[in-house]
């Protein structure tokens, strides 16, 4: 060390850490600042860092023997680290415990207590950042050294000291509570089974939403990529939302199932954040089926409009876009939609890459129709002489939910009666019911 | 209407199976209408009746008269056979007739019409399908597939023949673990004939289904590979081989060797022979090398196979012996395997990216840059500085011919009196054994250059300085470094002083030639240095670098005699001698001989348990990493996993102990060393290497920086610079130390600028630490070695390949710097120079056939794994079109843009003899 002289006049936050360097000879600075990427990063999942960090990718999907082979190789590596960690601990078991508690106790005292919640505006350097609490002024503090800096983005809530408010913590940032209301925990009743007909519509739902997520291979194999999502159109009460629920029930990825209406929120930006928000959690919890319903609400031909309102819709359309198939690669989502008005939709929209099929539900043909009376008839108490085949075969529009519809007001004018069974006049009445109050809102010859 | 199809299908149906058929149908038909809830679900109408009409023919089959259940099983077999359904479900035909499985399995035996037999036993075999099979027993499917008619496997679909096949191998497994003598197993139960009819059947149809991975998983199942090399075309070979290529790193031995073997033969067959070299050259064998080189008739194929051997580093003699080769062409081949063009195609690269002009270190430290204190001024240690200018000057300028510190001077000098004087200027800004260093540093700017680059060291040969003296035998072992000429320069200029008595003069002499010489296995080299290995008066550190000599001439070669001397110094050395950090490199000598030569080392390993308890762990250590290296060797690994975890260190141990944590260290850089070979345990071998830094002791930390340098290297990935970083700046010196130099290897010639960047902090960081300061400014000058043309990764052909050559260079880098105090901090910083072995121009260079290079547009992009994937994909991707010559970056790939010319070699590497396509039109000409 032949340079003796201290260089007067520097200060700054570089070299903060190093006035004491001059006496000793070794000297500590914290290690050069690890990259500030957050929830990217956690994405990408670096192999190196934190032991427990992903797995190498294996080549090929294809169930072959290089592919055993190659997942053969990983886990004897795994089961060494495996054997040597256990060692290790074994070895030095109990200094470690005594030696984790007095660090803990040394940390909660570096942290001080009570603590207040802020948000982390900027980041400065590797060490300060500026940070806004719900108070009022935006303050430039420190940043502690323990504080795990790869979690740190600009707008993520942390810890903050109450004296001198440095950074001594970051919260895990929740997903917004809106999104996690919308996943679906319980599954719900209706499975396939309780679908009538609708075969086709089932295989191609299937095919491109159910497959890809259990059976990637098949897909590669054949040397194709999967359907990214699929809508459902038709006349209302013809099963969307019926075949979307046994598609919930039956699968075992997470569901997602969101109404376009809630897209829609009250203060600009929020609509479009909820998307994001939507995605991102369906892309932690992959794999995973996001089911958008009625997505007209948002998703309807652009135009120039000049409400305020309008736009704010159509910009939460364009995040959706995004979404669908923007930038990012969203890995194991798929997205069911489903409409109504197929042909109101923009049709960005439903250009192949965001939605690759379009499923159609017609109104039930008679053979349709007949599987469904006999669904909703089959746990009623009906009489001798009901003949279901005359309301198959008629003519009229009936539509799934009609039928339904149609089955319980024949139930609720035999209850009117108080019989313990359906007659066939009781269909009859019914059905009329059923029909005027479907005219209702066009009466006949109204255009004529 | 079930009723009128059933009169349809069957009219001569007999009472009492008809009768029966209604009663079911009748029980069903009020079963669909019945209003009370049923378990099942009910089924369409279609299904019911298709249903009803398998049961029928159900009936029918058991039907005694042979017509009638002939009918029966042809019409269930259409109806099998037609059914399409979605992937999401089973065919309905087979979800119906499942339930009647074992019935026909208990009708079997009864049959008595052969035909029939035979077509029932197909059906079976298709139902069985859906069973999981047995234990101990041969697989249903099977069982019935050899009983049935033998038909085309390909009838029923590939469903049905990958579950065959996966029966097979399921069936030849279980017949293998039979023990003869067992109760009720004889030879005959061992038998595999009626199994290999079946597989000879399957294969066909996977090669010619696109299914080649299929075809090569039975094929391994069933240990019968050659079946595959008669069903390989043009059309699937490359798929095939890559397939099995890809394979062989995974499988164990003996099997990986076999099937490395297949893809030589398959692509001997259909005449690739540059792809047949690369596979020679990873089996490793001479003999299947020659025989590849020999079978080559076209002259532009064999001047292509001497690229790929040139750039392997293993030279074949065309002289003389089996590869005799007569006419004009040999000598150019001789030419071209001797690397003589190396020189002239790297110069014609830099000139192509016109980086011509010198660099001095000033300009790669760019201290402007650097925010806070810089460590210039007044200079803390100014040997110190001086000598890391020298080596970033040797680093930067490597192989350009000039520079500005060294012959920069010289060229104005020469217009007074001869470069001499004025050479020696810079020579002399340096202490002592700093001399050395510079003066050697001449020889890595004029690299490869023999004929013009030997002139100018020459005046070094005759300075009255033995240093200077020293460092000019260096250099002279530099230029000539993994190239060869016909007159043999080095030798001559080398062996008189490997015998002075001065032994820095010795020592530049010993490693010239190692460095002259590597890989190339020349007699006169082992028969001048054995002896000074084995004389017991040599000096530790002269005897240590003839052994590493040896060991470099001789890497992966065993050789008997360099071994045996070897050995024998370190039994007979007296314990005081071992004790000198030299021995440790008189062990990597002897293990460079074995380098992944495998199960060759065990008598070797065994005679290093007698040696002193000193070195004897060590050098197990290091034959065993040496012989496995790049093997991916899990029971290696685990091995030494398991040394690294030892706490060596008690409270109780002192100073004197030290030497015992060596071991540890070179067992921990191992690991790294083993699992360089492929891409799975490069990456499971860095996780491996945080367990370590969170559990290991120093000496084991010690080494992880320069193991993920080997794992890494010239590939600076963002997580493994960032590791560096880290340890860059750990509390404990020689880590840090290590890590330093880590950073330049794994930024060895990339001019990353990133990395570039993290290093020049690490100079503000450092400003007052020496020898922490020279590593880092030695780092700088690798980052941008050759100016970023060159790499020092030992991989090469798609990361196939290793050479053995580069990979002994980086070793002994990486050993040395696991002892940086006595080695590289020491007197003997010139061991950086042992890098050049591994350098090489990281370019794709088209030439014609005269061997002038070709400006080609190419793309060049990220390779991608296309193993067993489907169709042609992309092998590269985000790519960009340049025009050759082109640097590849590690883990790029290039591919020609046009059909203009047509590559000799498939993989675009190096440098490639492109042929004009005679079928090529210009857009233009056909417009």
């Amino acid at each position: 060390m032949g340079n003796g002289q201290s260089l007067p006049g520097e200060g700054g936050g570089q070299q903060q850490g190093k006035k004491g360097d001059q006496k000793q000879k070794k000297k500590w600075v914290p290690p050069t600042p690890p990259e500030r990427v957050g929830k990217k990063k956690k994405k990408r999942g670096t192999v190196s860092g934190a032991a427990g960090g992903k797995l190498p990718p294996i080549a090929p999907a294809t169930k072959c023997k290089l592919r055993a082979l190659k997942l053969e190789r990983v886990k004897d590596w795994l089961l060494m680290e495996e054997e040597f960690v256990a060692r290790q601990e074994a070895e030095k078991a109990t200094p470690r415990d005594e030696r984790d508690e007095e660090e803990r106790s040394k940390l909660d005292d570096l942290r001080g207590m009570p603590l207040s919640v802020g948000t982390l505006e900027e980041i400065i350097d590797d060490n300060h950042g500026i940070v806004s609490s719900a108070m009022g002024p935006e303050y430039y503090v420190n940043i502690l050294s323990f504080v795990d800096k790869t979690q740190l983005e600009p707008g993520c809530a942390v810890l903050l000291h109450h004296k001198h408010s440095a950074v001594v913590g970051v919260l895990a940032d929740d997903a917004d509570p809106m999104v996690s209301v919308m996943k679906v925990d319980k599954a719900p009743q209706e499975s396939y089974a309780d679908v009538g007909g609708l075969e086709d519509q089932i295989m191609e739902i299937k095919e491109a939403v159910e497959l890809p997520l259990t059976h990637p291979e098949l897909y590669e194999d054949i040397g194709i990529k999967p359907p990214k999502g699929v809508i459902l159109y038709g006349e209302p009460g013809t099963g969307k939302t019926l075949l979307a629920k046994a598609v919930a029930n039956s699968t075992s990825a997470s569901f997602l199932r969101v109404v376009g209406s809630e897209l829609i929120q009250k203060y600009l930006g929020d609509g479009p954040k909820l998307v994001r928000e939507l995605f991102r959690v369906a892309d932690d919890m992959s794999p995973s089926i996001v089911f958008l319903d009625e997505i007209d609400a948002v998703g309807t031909k652009r135009y120039d409009s000049q409400s305020g309102g309008e736009k704010e819709i159509q910009r939460t359309m364009l995040e959706l876009l995004n979404q669908l198939d923007g930038f990012d690669d969203r890995g194991d989502v798929k997205v069911i939609m489903a409409t109504n008005r197929i042909e109101s939709l923009d049709p960005a929209l439903l250009r192949p890459g965001r939605i690759d099929r379009k499923i159609e539900f017609p109104l039930p043909d008679a053979k349709t129709k007949r599987h469904i009376f006999g669904i909703h008839t089959s746990r009623m108490n009906l009489s001798e002489d009901v003949q279901l085949e005359e309301f198959v075969m008629a003519k009229d529009d009936l539509s799934g939910a009609d039928i339904k519809a149609l089955c319980t007001e024949a139930g609720l004018l035999a209850l009117r009666e108080r019989r313990m069974q359906i007659t066939h006049q009781d269909f009859k009445t019914a059905k009329d019911k059923v029909l005027y109050k479907k005219k209702e809102n066009v009466p006949d010859g109204m255009f004529l | 209407m079930g009723e009128k199809k059933k009169d349809v299908v069957v009219p001569s149906s007999t009472t009492d199976g008809k009768d029966k058929s209604k009663d079911d149908d009748e029980k069903k038909s009020t079963k669909t209408t019945g209003k009370d809830a049923k378990p099942e679900i009910e089924l369409s109408e279609e299904d019911l009746q298709l249903k009803t009409n398998l049961e029928l023919l159900v009936q029918r089959v058991m039907d005694s008269k042979a017509g009638v259940a002939k009918l029966a099983l042809e019409s269930m077999r259409t109806e099998i056979k037609t059914a399409t359904s979605s992937m999401t479900s089973v065919p309905k035909p087979l979800k119906f007739l499942r339930p009647h499985l074992q019935t026909f399995k208990d009708q079997y035996p009864t049959i008595k019409d052969a035909t029939n037999k035979k077509l029932l036993a197909d059906v079976i075999s298709v139902l069985s399908m859906t069973d999981s099979p047995g234990e101990n027993v041969i697989p249903e499917s099977l069982k019935y597939k050899m009983l049935g008619s033998g038909e085309e496997v390909g009838f029923w679909g590939h469903e049905y023949v990958r579950n065959l096949a996966s029966e097979i191998g399921i069936e030849y497994h279980r017949r293998a673990d039979l023990e003869e003598g067992e109760e009720g197993v004889t030879a005959k139960d061992k038998e595999v004939d009626d199994l290999m009819k079946l597989v000879k059947d399957i294969v066909p149809f996977h090669m010619s289904h696109n299914a080649e991975p299929e075809a090569v998983d039975l094929l391994i199942e069933v240990e019968k590979l050659e079946y595959l090399i008669d069903h390989v075309t043009e059309n699937n070979y490359s798929r095939t081989c890559l397939y099995l290529i890809s394979c062989s790193s995974y499988l164990p031995e003996p099997e990986d060797g076999i099937v490395l073997s297949t893809a030589h033969k398959i692509f001997m067959k259909v005449n690739k022979l540059c792809d047949a070299m690369r596979v020679a050259l990873k089996i490793g064998v001479q003999s299947t090398i020659e025989e590849t080189f020999l079978a080559s008739k076209d002259p532009l194929e064999k001047k292509q196979l001497c690229y790929i051997l040139a750039r392997h580093g293993h030279p074949l003699k065309l002289d003389e012996g089996p590869c005799e080769q007569e006419g004009d062409d040999a000598e150019e081949l001789t030419l071209i395997m001797s690397n003589s063009k190396l020189c002239e195609n790297y110069l014609t690269l830099a000139r192509d990216l016109d980086v011509m002009e010198a660099k001095l270190p000033e300009d790669i430290y760019k201290t402007h840059l650097i925010e806070g204190r810089a460590p210039s001024g007044p200079a803390v240690d100014s040997a110190r500085a001086n000598l890391a200018a020298t080596f970033v000057n040797a680093f930067v300028n490597a192989g350009f011919g000039h520079d500005k510190l060294l012959t920069a001077q010289s060229a104005e000098g020469t217009t007074g009196e001869g470069g001499s004087s004025s050479n020696v200027s810079w020579i002399f800004k340096n202490k002592d054994h700093g001399k050395m260093s510079a003066a050697a540093s001449l020889g890595s700017v004029l690299l490869w250059d023999v004929e013009g680059g030997l002139p100018q060291v020459d005046t070094f040969l005759y300075s009255e300085e033995p240093l200077v003296v020293a460092g000019g035998l260096l250099a002279v072992g530099l230029i000539n470094t993994n190239v060869r000429n016909d007159c043999d320069p080095a030798y001559g200029l080398l062996y008189e002083s490997v015998n002075k008595d001065n032994s820095s003069v010795r020592i530049g002499a010993i490693m010239g030639l190692g460095l002259a010489y590597a890989g190339c296995q020349k007699e006169e080299v082992a028969e001048l240095l054995t002896p000074i290995v084995t004389d017991e008066s040599t000096p530790m550190d002269v005897c240590a670098f003839a052994a590493l000599s040896l060991g470099l001439v001789y890497c992966g070669t065993c050789h008997e005699e360099s071994v045996q001397s070897i050995v024998q110094a370190l039994m007979l050395r007296p314990e005081k001698d071992l004790e000198d950090p030299f021995a440790h490199l008189m062990c990597l000598g002897l293990g460079l001989m074995f380098l992944q030569r495998q199960q060759e080392v065990e008598a070797t390993l065994e005679v290093a348990k007698t040696f002193p308890e000193r070195i004897s762990e060590y050098c197990q250590v290091v034959l065993d990493v040496c012989a496995y290296a790049c093997s991916g060797n899990v029971l290696k690994v685990q091995a030494l996993l398991a040394k690294c975890g030892e706490h060596r260190t008690t409270e109780e141990s002192t100073e004197e102990d030290s030497w015992k944590l060596d071991a540890q260290s070179v067992a921990c850089l191992g690991i790294a060393i083993i699992a360089m070979g492929e891409d799975l345990g490069r990456d499971m071998a860095i996780r491996s290497y945080d367990h370590l830094i969170q559990y290991g002791d120093n000496s084991v930390k010690l080494a992880i920086p320069l193991g993920l340098a080997m794992l890494h290297t010239s590939d600076p990935k963002l997580e493994i610079t960032d590791q560096l970083g880290r340890l860059s700046h750990d509390n404990s010196e020689e880590i840090a130390q290590s890590a330093c130099l880590a950073l330049g290897i794994v930024g060895a010639g990339t001019n990353n600028a990133r990395l570039a960047h993290q290093l020049r902090q690490l100079t503000s960081y450092y400003y007052k630490e020496p020898s922490l300061l020279f590593l880092v400014r030695v780092s700088q000058g690798l980052v941008h070695l050759g100016k970023g043309l060159l790499t020092l990764s030992p991989t090469h052909s798609d990361r196939t390949l290793q050479s053995s050559v580069s990979l002994a260079g980086l070793m002994i880098t990486c050993f040395a710097g696991l002892d940086m105090k006595h080695t590289i901090l020491g007197k003997h910083h010139y061991m950086l120079y042992y890098l050049f072995a591994a350098a090489v121009p990281r370019m794709l260079m088209c030439v014609d056939e005269e061997g002038k290079a070709l400006p080609i547009p190419v793309r060049v992009g990220q390779a991608v794994d296309v193993v067993g994937q489907a169709g042609r994909p992309k092998t590269i991707t985000g790519f960009q079109t340049h025009t050759t010559p082109v640097l590849l970056a590690s883990g790029d790939r290039a591919e020609l843009e046009s059909g203009k010319y047509i590559p000799i070699t498939s993989n675009l590497e190096n440098v490639v003899i492109m042929k004009k396509n005679p079928a090529w039109e210009e857009e233009d000409a056909k417009k």
